[in-house]
């Protein structure tokens, strides 16, 4: 610190320190707290002993938190793929020249406003009591028992809520995306003779692949921490079936007692979505376009 | 480098202001204020009323009742903070043992209260102490009742009879069913409820102490349990179709509206009953878990009870409220609006929709809930939905094998503690 400090640097430090020290206060801190923790039997409240990495091999033994993984990562992939494969659709036809555009956008954008916990409680109405209803009604077997209360299809009503509910923010993401798209490009393509079908995968595709990226990232990372869908849906059951990561560290960790167990879990998740986040990253990041 | 320094002063300014505002509560004119969390949500108006009498009628304390939604989980983020209330009112359960075996409660042996409450209500308590202690660290207040509600105007209708034995309890199911009605209805997508037929079965099946037992390496649960879960698993015959769609909530409007004649379930749902029909005709009965009617015992374990934070700076103040709260005149207006059995010495009225199990309560053939010794984490409770789910021929082996093996490594710490006392 011997040259003084230029006022440019001193304007720099007055914006970046409060939000270093917010960002270390909640961010930084608990995770350390938290992995300080995971090498304890620690409660939650209470005396506790140091057990060293035994939570951690616990972990991997752990058939429950197995189960949770599974869950989680079959959740995320099936939901991250509908995802955008729906959105990437519903914003090329939100994009299109059709009437009422702009409305049309705004409705398409409502689940993205309703709370996670109240469309929960709605579509939970909706499995429960009217879907049954309805295949009662109309003698259609398959649709007689609400899904959620099977432990192989369960999962499915979350993953039905949970795309429908991600589905608007992903869309409005491509149809910003497509509005980068110079209009000359899809000029020159037509010059050329290019059927939509080639237009979309060699002009509009590799051009918007920035967004595709962004939202992969985005969608992944959001399906990998579902909680609110599962909390209002299926509590985690039927048969334990669809208890997600974070759904079970909450439980466990700070209902059930298992605060430095689940502290552990929790780290390595972090972890494991690091690891996820990076990849995509590269991936995605080689196949980048730039006109 | 100056510069640095007033940015960090001026930051850590900020942050001391922000920590002190949290514990800025101190009293004010010479007033304590006493706050009790409880986690009985279903009696939040009935506790407004109690705390608005307790502040009328004294000047040097303040009470402050709170009854939040899942209550246990906010008290354990509580204290996760080392935030602590001066009161809590919890049931005797597996939370009680685990903070008391923290450390978390005062001993209150010397509280006057403590001298009209009945000897079984002090034992239960003391049974639920994980490693035996000295004294005394909860006022029992209100227990419950568990076994099966029936709808007294069916029964009245057709002349049923409250089943003694297992098999007229079974043949009971069949009649019911042979006129058209659901004999049953359960609300298995909220799992903990498959622990009220668990727990009703049990205590006449399985020794109270089992949980000591097998910590001891003196029994198994794929012993003791077995007949348990055969007959639990044997009630899905009487039910509703598919009972995993259904909550708690469902369940209880359901049997409300008539669409089935019993719920096996505990007093405490008597009020979410009451709220969808107010003038159903309900009564309840001792579930007959064996074919040997002297074998029946009453569920009942402890729905309410106050513990005194252990550091509570209020001790004399503390006290003051738990006396006030039970004096015949408070515990009677909490019975009227909430039911259930009075923990305290003396007559109070039993209320119409216990008659049915009224010789067990005034003979004080009582036993604990099972389940209030297993630990949370273990989720007992999903297990039993998952075995009851389960169609395979060997459900029941797989599923009392991981009984054992779950319950061990769920339990390795308080295992080894129990053991080494014994050598």
């Amino acid at each position: 610190m011997k040259k003084k400090m230029s006022n440019r640097t001193k304007t720099y430090l007055c914006i970046l320190i409060p939000a270093l020290i917010l960002f270390v206060m909640f961010n930084t801190y608990p995770m350390i707290n938290g992995l300080i923790y995971s090498f304890t039997n620690y409660k939650g409240y209470g005396k506790f002993d140091w057990v060293g990495l035994r939570n951690y091999v616990d972990l991997f033994q752990d058939e429950r938190v197995l189960k949770s993984y599974l869950f989680t990562f079959k959740y995320a992939l099936c939901g991250t793929i509908l995802v955008n494969v729906l959105s990437l659709l519903m914003a090329l036809a939100l994009n299109a020249k059709i009437r009422f555009k702009s409305a049309l956008r705004g409705i398409y954008f409502v689940p993205n406003i309703l709370g996670g916990l109240v469309i929960g409680y709605i579509f939970s109405f909706f499995f429960t009591y009217i879907l049954p209803y309805i295949g009662i009604a109309w003698n259609i077997e398959w649709l007689q028992n609400s899904i959620l209360a099977s432990p192989a299809y369960a999962w499915i009503g979350v993953l039905i809520v949970g795309v429908w509910q991600a589905v608007a923010m992903t869309t409005i993401i491509y149809i910003s995306g497509l509005q980068t798209v110079p209009e000359d490009v899809y000029e020159a393509s037509r010059v050329d003779g290019a059927s939509k079908w080639t237009e979309f995968w060699k002009v509009t595709f590799p051009l918007i692949i920035p967004f595709i990226s962004i939202n992969f990232v985005l969608t992944t990372k959001n399906f990998l921490m579902v909680f609110d869908q599962i909390m209002s849906l299926t509590n985690g059951g039927p048969a334990q079936s669809t208890e997600s990561i974070s759904f079970l560290i909450y439980r466990n960790g700070l209902d059930g007692g298992q605060f430095g167990f689940q502290s552990a879990n929790a780290f390595v998740f972090f972890l494991v979505i690091v690891i996820i986040s990076v990849v995509q990253q590269l991936i995605t990041g080689k196949k980048e376009e730039q006109l | 480098m100056k510069t640095f320094r007033k940015i960090m002063a001026a930051v850590l300014c900020v942050m001391m202001i922000v920590t002190l505002d949290g514990c800025a509560q101190a009293s004010e004119d010479g007033i304590t204020e006493i706050e009790i969390v409880s986690y009985k949500r279903e009696a939040i108006d009935v506790m407004d009323e109690i705390q608005d009498l307790f502040n009328s009628t004294h000047d040097d304390i303040r009470l402050k009742i709170s009854s939040p939604n899942e209550a246990m989980t906010i008290l354990k983020t509580r204290f996760i903070r080392d935030d602590y209330p001066d009161i809590v009112a919890i049931g005797g359960d597996i939370n009680y043992s685990n903070f008391l075996d923290a450390g978390l409660f005062m001993d209150i042996s010397d509280l006057q209260a403590l001298k009209e409450v009945k000897e079984g209500y002090l034992d239960i308590d003391k049974q639920l102490e994980l490693v035996s202690m000295d004294g005394v660290y909860a006022l029992p207040y209100v227990a419950n009742a568990a076994g099966v509600l029936y709808n007294k105007d069916i029964f009245n209708k057709y002349g049923w009879k409250i089943p003694n034995t297992w098999d007229e309890f079974i043949s009971l199911c069949q009649t019911i069913q042979s006129k058209g009605l659901t004999p049953l209805y359960f609300g298995y997508k909220d799992t903990w409820t498959t622990l009220a037929p668990w727990n009703a079965l049990a205590v006449d099946l399985v020794d109270a102490n089992i949980c000591a037992q097998v910590n001891k390496n003196e029994a198994t649960f794929a012993n003791a349990y077995r007949e348990v879960a055969t007959k639990q698993k044997e009630l899905l015959k009487y039910c509703q179709p598919n009972p995993y769609a259904y909550s708690y909530t469902d369940a209880a409007t359901a049997f409300a509206n008539g669409e089935a004649v019993m719920w096996p379930i505990g007093s405490y749902a008597i009020s979410q009953v009451q709220s969808v029909n107010p003038d159903m005709n309900i009564d309840s009965f001792v579930m007959p878990g064996s074919n040997d009617p002297n074998k029946n015992i009453l569920n009942s374990g402890i729905d309410v009870q106050f513990s005194i934070m252990e550091n509570c700076p209020n001790k004399e103040a503390a006290y003051e409220v738990l006396n006030f709260l039970y004096t015949d005149e408070v515990l009677n207006m909490y019975l009227e609006d909430q039911g259930g059995v009075a923990t305290k010495k003396g007559e109070f009225p039993i209320a119409e929709y216990l008659k049915g199990m009224e010789t067990y309560i005034l003979a004080g053939e009582v036993a604990d809930f099972q389940d209030h010794h297993y630990p949370t984490e273990m989720a007992v409770d999903a297990m039993i939905q998952t075995y009851l789910l389960d169609k395979k021929k060997d459900a029941l082996d797989t599923f009392l094998n991981k009984f054992d093996t779950d319950w061990i490594r769920y339990n390795r710490d308080l295992i080894a503690r129990v053991q080494k006392e014994e050598s």
